[in-house]
């Protein structure tokens, strides 16, 4: 039947008709591709090669432009800084949702209904506005120049987001296996970290992902709480440089692809996760 | 008895263990979150010295937001975040939906082509905007290429001037997020029923009218999140304009947000160096609270109304 119905739509051939389609796909990957290409080859070229040979592979793969980048730009520091951050924001905000979650998915309060949308409003509330606050905050606290307060402060913007994953994916689960635990004694912090949190792994990789991608970006919060080079953050690090470095263009790209390195691999190798948590939960920025 | 009173004690425990449970998550985020988003409203009726809050003002903040000399920055700001937020759903959720459509009538090769759409999505905006701000530079590779092509001669300023300048941000941009609307687009279709299809070929609709008489209403749904998301996130517009254009949206103001003259009024980069407009900042940022909740409770209404079902 189906064969029949092509057969008439389409008069040439199938193959033809499908033609334009392709090319439009094809045409978007190189889109996405080619400057990710030129930014790779020119890491390995001086500011001159860049302006001869643009397109081409460069002579040869010397990694002076990565060397600079990474000590005389101090790109090494900043580097460790974010790893730092991003460690920390998705430790801090993977175990807090989860113990939260847990009670507000599975248990029966009377109260959690209404807890829950106090969290979940957080997942539109725009911080930034508040950001001059938060700097007063802050500086009360002690927490300007510091790595620990972007960890707090990152993991409170990325709680109300890991709640709802959480939430959502615990309140699924046979209330069987908690019951059971409880019958042979299982204190509750057991059920919740042995039993429950196990179970929802693809939650907690959703979370460990989105989480690690929104704070390794993230350049505003250090932009207006970080003054000290030596706290810095990679997309911090990258704005100053940018303009500094103007002239010498094979430092900078070698400075972008250093930066965006962690990433890509992590991109390479969880690509059919991160596709499949958008679907999921969407919230990315 | 006994399972009554085990139950009633079970009861108990799960209150107390609710509320340790639930603490530490609520602490961070009413101390860092709602904590300073409740000051910001508030202290947007106060006249501000510095960072100090000296005496209950009304609404002079507000109405000073609409004069000389902020009205002008306001109104621009507004205005380009307005056509940023247009831009995006044309050129980004628009042409996202037939890429959408296209990997949905194939399926073959559609995860390679969603991964690589979606790949500048992970990337910073401020890696992004770096990236294509040398792209696009005066000598750099679009350059060498329009004039290669016969495209176009001599240098090019697409960023320096201040006609093309904000539509180059729409694009990058667009280039940045394109993967988003693929991705939300390919789930909605993947849960429309074959059969619907099936039956609509068999009346003999040709593709494109399947796309719009019956694919588009049914996805409703994701282009209501589609739509809700863009404008959150148009909204909110700051790494790539600072990146690209300056805090100070250049050339002449053209691509300044309203999240940028934000920054300016609120960290010292407005008019004089240094000085900085706390309550006219808070102000705005109230005004651009509203605006976001306001306009996504309306988009969420909207959309949650036109949800079709079968």
């Amino acid at each position: 039947m189906s064969a029949l119905v092509n057969a008439q739509r389409f008069v040439i051939s199938p193959r033809l008709a499908r033609l334009p389609g392709w090319t439009v796909l094809v045409v978007w990957t190189a889109a996405v591709l080619l400057p990710l290409y030129i930014l790779v080859v020119s890491c390995f070229k001086t500011t001159a090669e860049i302006y001869d040979n643009r397109l081409g592979l460069p002579q040869s793969f010397a990694f002076d432009n990565f060397v600079n980048a990474w000590t005389r730009a101090h790109l090494g520091q900043n580097f460790v800084n974010s790893l730092i951050v991003t460690g920390g924001a998705v430790v801090l905000t993977i175990v807090v949702s989860a113990m939260a979650a847990y009670p507000l998915s599975r248990y029966r309060l009377g109260w959690n209904g209404i807890m829950l949308g106090l969290f979940l409003a957080g997942i539109m509330l725009p911080i930034r506005l508040a950001s001059v606050e938060l700097f007063t905050l802050m500086r009360n606290l002690d927490l300007l120049d510091s790595l620990t307060g972007l960890i707090l402060v990152y993991s409170a913007i990325r709680i109300p987001f890991a709640v709802f994953i959480f939430a959502n994916f615990m309140r699924v689960l046979p209330s069987e296996l908690d019951e059971a635990a409880r019958m042979d004694g299982a204190g509750e912090v057991r059920i919740l970290f042995q039993i429950i949190l196990p179970m929802v792994k693809p939650a907690v990789s959703i979370v460990a992902i989105f989480t690690a991608i929104a704070v390794w970006n993230d350049f505003f919060f250090p932009l207006i709480f970080i003054f000290d080079d030596r706290y810095k953050t990679v997309p911090l690090a990258i704005s100053v440089f940018v303009g500094q470095f103007r002239t010498d263009w094979g430092l900078v790209f070698a400075s972008l692809a250093i930066s965006m390195a962690p990433i890509l691999i992590m991109y390479c190798l969880l690509a059919r996760q991160i596709r499949e948590g958008v679907g999921a939960g969407g919230g990315m920025k | 008895m006994t399972n009554l009173r085990r139950k009633s004690s079970l009861k108990r425990t799960q209150q107390r263990m609710a509320v340790l449970f639930i603490l530490p998550a609520l602490a961070v985020y009413a101390l860092f979150v709602l904590y300073p988003l409740a000051m910001s409203l508030w202290g947007s009726f106060f006249i501000w010295k510095g960072l100090r809050m000296v005496e209950f003002a009304g609404l002079s903040n507000f109405s000073r937001l609409f004069v000389f000399p902020s009205g002008a920055r306001l109104y621009g700001a507004l205005w380009h975040n307005t056509a940023w937020f247009f831009g995006i759903m044309v050129f980004q959720n628009g042409i996202g939906l037939l890429f959408a459509w296209l990997l949905f009538l194939r399926d073959k090769g559609a995860a390679f082509f969603q991964s690589v759409f979606f790949f500048p999505a992970v990337l910073s905006p401020v890696i992004v905007g770096a990236l294509w701000r040398l792209l696009l530079a005066p000598g750099g590779v679009a350059e060498w290429a329009l004039n290669g092509l016969g495209l176009h001669q001599g240098s090019l300023t697409v960023l320096g001037n201040s006609h093309t300048a904000l539509g180059m941000l729409i694009a990058v941009d667009a280039w940045n997020w394109m993967g988003l609307p693929v991705l939300i687009y390919t789930a909605g279709l993947r849960q429309i029923s074959g059969q619907i299809f099936e039956a609509a070929k068999l009346d003999g609709a040709g593709n494109a009218r399947m796309l719009l008489s019956i694919a588009l209403p049914l996805l409703m749904p994701a282009i209501g999140t589609l739509t809700t998301l863009s404008f959150i996130n148009t909204f909110n517009q700051f790494d790539i304009v600072y990146v690209m254009q300056g805090v100070q949206g250049n050339p002449s103001y053209s691509t300044d947000t309203l999240v940028t003259y934000f920054y300016r009024l609120a960290f010292g980069a407005e008019g004089a160096v240094g000085i900085t407009d706390i309550g006219l900042a808070l102000a705005l940022g109230t005004m651009l609270f509203l605006i976001l909740s306001i306009g996504t409770l309306m988009m969420l209404r909207f959309f949650d109304r036109r949800t079709v079902q079968l």
